[in-house]
């Protein structure tokens, strides 16, 4: 993969992330960063925040011009003051990639061997240990990226310091680059800034957050299918011309998909009297529409920033003016704060509406014709399932209070309201891997309520998208015979969730459900 | 440790948690006994297995306690660190031991042999609403019956048989088996650790505003036990008192001097209400960790009653309120190392450096405290308002009570971190007062008289400094915060190491 600055998508975020994929510089950018460099180091007397000040309040300060590398080593250590757990893996990667990228776009006036040194960690897998805890997203993240300023830089006398994965082991930074083969680079001006300021961190979970939401947005819906035959559900709440009148482009998705997905179903519409469901069937395409709605907006809003300079100062070489660095807030977290806690409060209510479908299904008076809690033998029946999806439920709720509207000064009221970003992508993370879990659980509670119908009918033709899904769901488990505690039916289909199995294995049988685009 | 049913504490939670292990008190082994025999000879198992037929859909059907069990194990999520799992089966075992269970004394002990040997069920952390039948207890209880699932045995993780070897597995009858897992056990075993821990981190939250308070030259009149007698309130009252016996004999903190801000001037009656709040949330749960939380309950001699022990809402109601009084202690913490740090404020250098510009001081520690403080407030709304009905209407109310425990222990962590933050920056102040250094209106540092602190300050800048060396040039911040965050979770800052007034 080649990084221009312009041109990252989610799909590549999550291919270097996860998949390990390689990455380069694009010769434009690296001309152009070459070009903001010359201008940087160019810069004698006039002052340029970060090059030749002190940082925050503190860029009242003048700096000796021999102390300018001193300065950015300074900063990264400093700044390096991030607490608790360490950030997963592939959200580090996630991070130094598009750090990277928002480098090559040459507006930084930083070395082309950042990108590179960054590239050479990516490809060789040293990923620095990030501490999750203490970033408010402005200016940036900055402690979390001064973590990974500890891997890259060292200071001119040598010193280094941080942690750092590689090949599964946590080494001292130095041994850590050694090993792989990389110089740490002594930072040249305004280089320890173009490191650190920018809401990378924020950015990176959530772009894997919106990956795996656009993904399990699909897979509750293939759910949702399945409860709907199991339910014996009326499809008129998805016709077409019914959602024309209300246009909200998620619902008419939705509900298109639903439509595809049950085709052929001899399970819906088979009560004669019945002229409605309860809303967790009927409204599914208003809700799980609202949901796409937010995540296309949380999507379109972080592949914006993917591409996006988010360093201050910016340097601007085509102005006329002398001072070509201008000072702005391009590393304020809010544009993705805000888009995470929106995608968080989107998926609060997936789970939600799964929730109630997987308890329609196991309560007797609810479900129709099929037993209390689907019990079918010896034993207890899907009755603690259904109550590990409410705690599941509860707990989403309990983390969708949005991180972002809250602010404290900071930097003696220099930086007077922050963003909190980051918290904001941290618990949409959370918020997904719990509806991950909800999705699994009304998959599991759905298939079993399918395998009883079948055998109330025996050969009873489902839709076809909902036989493939059933089909999908017990090659995860191993058969129709469930294992004897439901934990381990549940954490199987939680990873065939996540990685996509069940939904790509529907999709490749019929056709790709309409994305959230 | 001596289980009797009666008397276990919130210490004891945190120090089985930790690795101690405990046996059954002889007189809770007869009221075990009683109760078990009773009941048998009472021969009125019927009750349990119309309770199974309630929870299992209208018939109890083939259900043995085997498949009682495993069927509810639905737990979700990452496993719960092993300490956490040690403390629920100690406060479960004790729950047994109050004796209305008509469990066998070896129920208790299944559970305290494990303990003893460290073989600790592997338990998901989540998944489970707080009421009746628990996930949590059914993970621990598949376990200890030896029907299945993994155990951690000294760290490493083994399918059930290795993991017990050289313990014998309960058999359980009918009641054993609900016994063993219906109750709110883990909202209450992590709600003691909450208390436990809360102890300790509002303790150095103290040690920290002393620290603060001779930093910035604070007024004694905030501290006037005139003052706190005259609101009544004792946790205020017993925050002035060992703030003053921790400036006692300070040249910097003295009386008639200016008027202090708010996170100055009112830490007493800030930190006091949470200490007040902590003294009700510890009464609270220490009652729940000493009562009959299962159902139905055996009285031998009078009668078997179903009622609802179980229920998780009374410790989940004031876990909330912790977590709300830890977030207060915080954020008034930020506050001050906010003042610390703000040269205009403190009257000491920019980020408490005088080099500062090449270097940035301790800029970022108050980024960082901010940013720990403003996830204490997202953590801290509450999770017992919310409820949704479960097991076909039966059980229509729950308390959510493992999702508001959960959250209180990731609050008091943040908490320790904030707090370490301020140590770190009170010392750092108080470095330049007691080296008779302060900025003028120009910000420029100049001269002064020195000043002696308070001998219960320089005794907690001692500790810190023992910990951490002054900052003369930047170096990594996180090495600081982790040292000094270690220490307020190792009680460093406790008050037994306070000057007696």
């Amino acid at each position: 993969m080649v990084l221009d600055g312009c041109s990252l998508t989610l799909d590549d975020v999550v291919a270097v992330a996860r998949h390990r994929k390689t990455v380069s510089l694009a010769p434009d950018a690296r001309r152009r960063m070459e070009a903001s460099y010359a201008w940087v180091s160019g810069v004698d007397d006039q002052p340029v925040y970060g090059v030749n000040t002190g940082y925050g309040s503190l860029a009242r300060v003048r700096i000796d011009s021999h102390q300018i590398s001193q300065l950015s080593w300074n900063l990264v250590r400093s700044h390096a003051a991030g607490v608790g757990p360490s950030v997963p893996v592939e959200a580090v990667r996630a991070m130094m990639l598009l750090r990277a990228n928002a480098l090559a776009k040459g507006a930084s006036g930083c070395r082309p061997v950042l990108v590179e040194r960054l590239n050479q960690m990516l490809n060789a897998g040293v990923t620095p240990v990030v501490p999750s805890r203490g970033s408010c997203g402005s200016s940036g993240d900055l402690a979390p990226l001064a973590h990974l300023g500890l891997v890259v830089f060292k200071g001119e006398d040598g010193s280094t310091g941080g942690w750092a994965r590689y090949h599964g082991e946590t080494l001292d930074s130095a041994t850590a680059m050694a090993r792989a083969g990389l110089d740490q680079l002594v930072p040249g001006p305004k280089e320890g800034l173009a490191m650190t300021n920018g809401a990378q961190l924020t950015c990176a979970i959530a772009a894997l957050a919106c990956f795996d939401a656009i993904r399990l947005v699909k897979t509750a819906e293939v759910a949702a299918a399945m409860s709907w035959e199991a339910l014996r559900g009326v499809t008129r709440a998805l016709h077409p011309d019914v959602h024309k009148l209300r246009p909200f482009p998620g619902a008419i998705a939705c509900a298109a998909n639903l439509r595809d997905l049950m085709k052929d179903s001899a399970l819906t519409d088979s009560i004669p009297d019945k002229v409605q469901d309860a809303y967790s069937i009927r409204c599914t395409p208003q809700i799980l529409g609202a949901v796409r709605d937010a995540l296309r907006y949380a999507v379109t809003q972080v592949e914006i920033e993917l591409n996006a300079v988010t360093d201050n100062p910016v340097i601007l070489l085509h102005e006329e003016d002398e001072n070509k660095a201008f000072s702005a807030g391009l590393f304020h977290g809010e544009p993705i704060g805000f888009a995470a806690d929106h995608l968080k409060l989107a998926l609060c209510e997936l789970a939600a509406i799964s929730e109630r479908r997987l308890y329609r299904l196991t309560t007797g008076k609810l479900s129709g014709t099929l037993p209390p809690l689907l019990r079918s033998g010896p034993h207890l029946g899907l009755v603690i399932p259904q109550t590990s999806a409410a705690a599941l439920v509860s707990e989403n709720r309990q983390l969708a209070w949005p991180a972002s509207v809250d602010s404290i000064p900071t930097c003696e009221d220099q930086e007077d309201i922050v963003a909190m970003s980051t918290t904001a992508s941290r618990r949409a993370a959370e918020v997904l891997a719990n509806s991950q879990l909800v999705v699994a659980i009304e998959l599991l509670t759905a298939a079993n309520a399918l395998w009883l119908r079948n055998r109330e009918e025996p050969g009873v033709k489902l839709g076809v998208g909902t036989r493939i899904a059933l089909a999908a769901v017990e090659s995860v488990l191993g058969g129709r015979r469930g294992s004897a505690a439901p934990a381990d039916d549940i954490a199987k289909l939680a990873g065939a969730v996540r990685d996509g199995r069940i939904l790509n294995t529907v999709e490749d049988a019929t056709a790709p459900l309409r994305g959230v685009r | 440790m001596r289980l009797d049913g009666e008397t276990l504490c919130v210490g004891d939670v945190a120090a089985v948690a930790h690795g101690e292990s405990a046996e059954l008190a002889p007189e809770a082994r007869a009221r075990m006994e009683a109760s078990f025999d009773w009941f048998e000879k009472r021969g009125n198992t019927d009750i349990v297995r119309q309770k199974w037929a309630w929870i299992g859909g209208g018939s109890p059907g083939e259900l043995t306690a085997r498949t009682f069990i495993e069927g509810h194990c639905a737990g979700v999520g990452e496993p719960l660190e092993p300490e956490f799992v040690r403390a629920v089966m100690l406060c479960r075992a004790n729950t047994l031991a109050v004796g209305h269970s008509a469990c066998r004394p070896r129920a208790v002990e299944v559970l305290l042999e494990m303990l003893a040997a460290n073989v600790i069920p592997v338990v998901p952390g989540q998944g489970a609403v707080g009421a009746a039948g628990s996930c949590a207890l059914a993970h621990i209880a598949r376990v200890a019956c030896g029907f299945g699932g993994e155990a951690y045995r000294d760290g490493r993780r083994y399918p059930v048989a290795r993991a017990m070897a050289g313990i014998d597995p309960l058999e359980p009858t009918e009641k054993e088996a609900l016994s063993l897992i219906n109750g709110s056990t883990l909202t209450t075993a992590l709600g003691a650790l909450v208390c436990a821990r809360a102890e300790r981190a509002v303790s150095a939250a103290e040690a920290a505003c002393a620290l603060s308070m001779e930093a910035v030259r604070a007024d004694l009149g905030s501290l006037s036990r005139l003052a706190m007698d005259s609101r009544r309130h004792p946790g205020g009252k017993a925050v002035a008192a060992r703030l003053r016996r921790l400036v006692e004999g300070s040249e910097l903190v003295h009386a008639r001097r200016a008027v202090d801000s708010f996170s100055i001037r009112c830490a007493p009656s800030v930190l006091g209400a949470a200490r007040d709040a902590l003294d009700y949330v510890t009464t609270v749960v220490e009652r729940e960790l000493n009562a009959a939380a299962d159902n139905p309950l055996v009285f031998p001699g009078a009668d078997v009653v179903e009622a609802g022990n179980f229920h998780g809402a009374p410790v989940a109601l004031v876990l909330d309120h912790l977590k709300v009084a830890l977030t207060q202690v915080a954020s008034i913490s930020e506050r001050r190392t906010f003042r610390l740090t703000y040269a205009k404020l403190s009257g000491l250098p920019s980020f408490l450096l005088p080099n500062s510009g090449v270097n940035s001081g301790l800029m970022l520690a108050q980024y960082t405290a901010a940013s720990l403080v403003s996830e204490c407030k997202g953590l801290s709304h509450p999770g017992s308002v919310d409820s949704i009905p479960t097991v076909q209407h039966h059980e229509d109310h729950v308390s959510m009570g493992p999702v508001v425990a959960r959250s209180a222990l990731q609050v008091v962590d943040l908490l320790a971190d904030v707090v370490a933050i301020e140590l770190l920056c009170g010392a750092q102040g108080l470095d330049f007062r007691i080296s008779g250094q302060r900025t003028d209106e120009d910000g420029e540092l100049t001269e002064v008289p020195k000043r002696r602190p308070g001998g219960g300050s320089l005794e907690i800048h001692r500790r810190v400094r023992t910990l951490v060396t002054r900052w003369e040039d930047d170096r990594v911040m996180h090495t600081d915060l982790a040292i000094l965050g270690a220490a307020v979770r190792d009680g460093i800052f406790d008050p037994p190491y306070d000057p007696v007034e």
